[in-house]
């Protein structure tokens, strides 16, 4: 009887509902975040809340700290850790290189709050003296060098041995097979991982609350303290004021939106040019 | 090779987004700095500066700008004072002040990468020793009430402070205990139990009013104690003010500590609580200026001593509240240890504070905070008075 069809079927289709209602379980939670953050940040968004400065009421500064955090954070962070991938993929055979994989591993996993301390006393109060967005910087650099070198090596192993013998056997060195061949192949996946990286980078607390600590002004210097928006976001929701509570909230939404963008956006970009 | 000039293509695209970021703040600093802000422009303060008028630095090189880091509760009062002070008084200047929390505050005072700070609880004596010649400006000050949510009771609840300990204790562990009912004649308290709420993180208001618990229970000062934070006997936990605030509002039968701004902000019932004086007062501006200024004059510390012990709790008033807190701004007596410091620069950061002790305490009320008393603000102008750069002494107004 346990073997009959419309049991195996019934099976089927329980299975099927328990699954969907797993799905339901998991979306639920990021619609309703989604949800409160569009409902409470949209009626803030107008012109002058995102170009006004603090003390107008606006999350200029913010805005403008992030992208130039974002900017200095891949310049500094995006070349280390894809060389350090394309070192520990390629050359990685040794016990340096798997000393450096296990480091890279535990980096991976640090606490963000650490590596924001870290670099308050290195950094701020040893060698710059004053907070700085440079700071910031090497703080998400830390966190971002861990991830762009692990997904690094993992697309880079992903590439058929078969591949690099052809290119050898064509006379191309190492390095014109690693940069011509490889690198090429094992594209798709570096750029997911580096987006992912610079996207979680991007909403971290953290590391730029003890190193950029935060301006009412717009981008003063690289030895004056910067805004940004998770540090804005974080500031205001802890504010008395219902006004600076609501300028969080529209701030929450402009970051959602800033890492939705660059997600999407470099992932279109991406599977067009595959598609070629 | 396509990926390298991709590749290539990215990183220049990098470049000329900050690069362009980089002009465009280069370009809006210095026409961004005179514009007049419309909003928030209080009601006639009285100008006794003379510089008032237009006539501000005629051969304004760079602005200077004044970085301040810490307290929470301070910060809307700030942001108004410095809208106010860079709109009309110095458009000369930018002041930087961000709500970081007292403790980060204090740190990045103690390491010198800020100019100011501000703090709710005055430097301890370890704290001293790291930053040595650190004066205590009062600045304004605040009242930490005690906040309720009584479905059904719509009338006001008096507490008394050694009720309180014992509620927190949990030797009073229902709403309709014959102690609170004594008190509150028609009032129909429900028959539900008491939860109560503290702050999980360390925090200055904490700091106060466990210390104010000490004063009025032998028990609470023979159990638990007071510091920022302490070894709670029960109840549930939440970090920040704000939290708090929030907790309260969702919690039926609750009840917690909050500075006034929040109970204000967030429409949450407060207790009157029984003064010194025998009083049932409720938390309010006139009754928390009411406490400051029963403050003894004669027996105030110099700003460059101790604060420590300095307590607005309890006071002798007859309308005071009694649980009030001063707030403080921190300054180095001698400028030059901060690096970056110049003449220029201390004389702006002293003539600052002067404005926010004295014509910048007209914006307080209006926000919701009580005004600094005469007495304060006379102990203030002796300590920004003593205040150096290099040995030199600096004009403060």
């Amino acid at each position: 009887m346990f073997h009959s069809y419309g049991f195996r079927k019934f099976k089927n289709k329980l299975f099927f509902v328990l699954c969907l209602l797993c799905v339901v379980i998991a979306v639920v939670p990021l619609l309703s975040i989604l949800y409160e953050v569009i409902a409470r940040g949209a009626p803030q968004i107008n012109l002058e809340f995102l170009t006004a400065n603090g003390l107008q009421g606006g999350i200029g500064p913010a805005i403008q700290g992030t992208l130039i955090l974002i900017g200095l954070t891949s310049i500094m962070g995006i070349p280390l850790g894809v060389l350090s991938g394309i070192y520990l993929a390629e050359y990685g055979n040794n016990k340096y290189a798997s000393w450096m994989r296990t480091i890279n591993d535990i980096l991976t996993e640090f606490p963000s709050i650490v590596v924001g301390i870290t670099a308050y006393s290195i950094i701020v109060v040893g060698l710059i003296g004053t907070f700085s967005p440079i700071a910031g910087a090497i703080a998400l650099s830390f966190m971002l060098v861990p991830i762009v070198a692990r997904t690094t090596e993992e697309s880079i192993k992903l590439v058929p041995n078969s591949v690099r013998e052809a290119s050898m056997a064509l006379g191309a060195h190492r390095w014109r097979t690693i940069f011509s061949v490889v690198l090429p192949s094992a594209k798709n996946g570096m750029i997911t991982g580096t987006l992912l990286a610079v996207a979680r980078v991007a909403g971290e607390t953290a590391p730029i609350l003890l190193t950029i600590m935060g301006n009412s002004y717009f981008f003063q210097g690289m030895n004056q303290p910067m805004d940004a928006l998770p540090l804005r976001i974080f500031l205001n929701s802890r504010q008395p004021s219902a006004e600076l509570q609501a300028e969080a909230w529209g701030a929450a939404l402009i970051l959602i939106l800033m890492v939705l963008v660059l997600n999407i956006g470099v992932r279109l970009a991406s599977r067009g040019r595959l598609r070629r | 090779m396509k990926t390298m000039y991709t590749v290539a293509a990215a990183i220049v695209a990098i470049v000329i987004i900050i690069g362009g970021v980089f002009a465009y703040t280069a370009l809006q600093t210095p026409a961004a700095t005179p514009t007049p802000t419309p909003s928030t422009n209080p009601t006639q303060t009285p100008t006794s500066s003379p510089s008032a008028s237009p006539s501000v630095s005629p051969t304004s090189s760079a602005p200077v700008t004044l970085n301040g880091a810490g307290a929470t509760f301070p910060q809307p009062f700030l942001n108004a004072t410095i809208v106010h002070y860079t709109t009309n008084i110095k458009p000369s200047v930018q002041i930087n002040y961000q709500g970081v929390g007292s403790g980060q505050g204090v740190s990045s005072f103690t390491s010198k990468t800020v100019d100011f700070a501000c703090s709710d609880a005055p430097l301890t004596a370890t704290q001293r020793e790291a930053a040595p010649n650190a004066l205590h400006i009062p600045e304004t000050i605040g009242a930490i009430t005690v906040a309720y949510n009584l479905p059904g009771v719509s009338s006001e609840l008096k507490l008394t402070g050694e009720i309180i300990a014992n509620i927190y204790l949990g030797t009073i562990t229902n709403w309709n205990d014959p102690a609170i009912a004594a008190i509150n004649s028609g009032v129909t308290l429900p028959d539900h139990a008491i939860t109560t709420v503290h702050r999980s993180d360390n925090s200055g208001t904490t700091n106060w009013f466990t210390k104010y618990l000490c004063l009025v229970s032998s028990a609470w000062d023979n159990d638990v104690g007071s510091g920022t934070s302490v070894q709670w006997p029960g109840g549930l936990g939440a970090a920040g003010n704000a939290n708090v605030a929030a907790t309260i509002s969702q919690t039926q039968y609750s009840v917690g500590y909050i500075e006034l701004a929040y109970a204000l902000q967030n429409g949450v019932p407060v207790a009157a609580i029984q003064n010194a004086a025998g009083n049932f007062v409720l938390p309010s501006l006139e009754s928390t200026t009411a406490a400051a200024q029963s403050l003894p004059s004669s027996g105030l510390p110099s700003g460059s001593e101790s604060w420590e012990n300095v307590v607005l709790l309890n006071t002798s008033g007859e309308q005071a509240y009694p649980i009030v807190t001063p707030t403080y701004m921190l300054l180095y007596q001698e400028l030059n240890v901060i690096p970056g410091m110049t003449l220029d620069k201390a004389t702006q950061l002293v003539q600052y504070v002067w404005y926010v002790v004295h014509d910048g305490q007209a914006l307080a009320p209006a926000l919701e905070y009580a005004s600094l008393p005469a007495n304060l603000v006379a102990l203030n102008e002796e300590t920004l008075n003593s205040i150096t750069f290099n040995g030199q002494h600096l004009t403060t107004h």
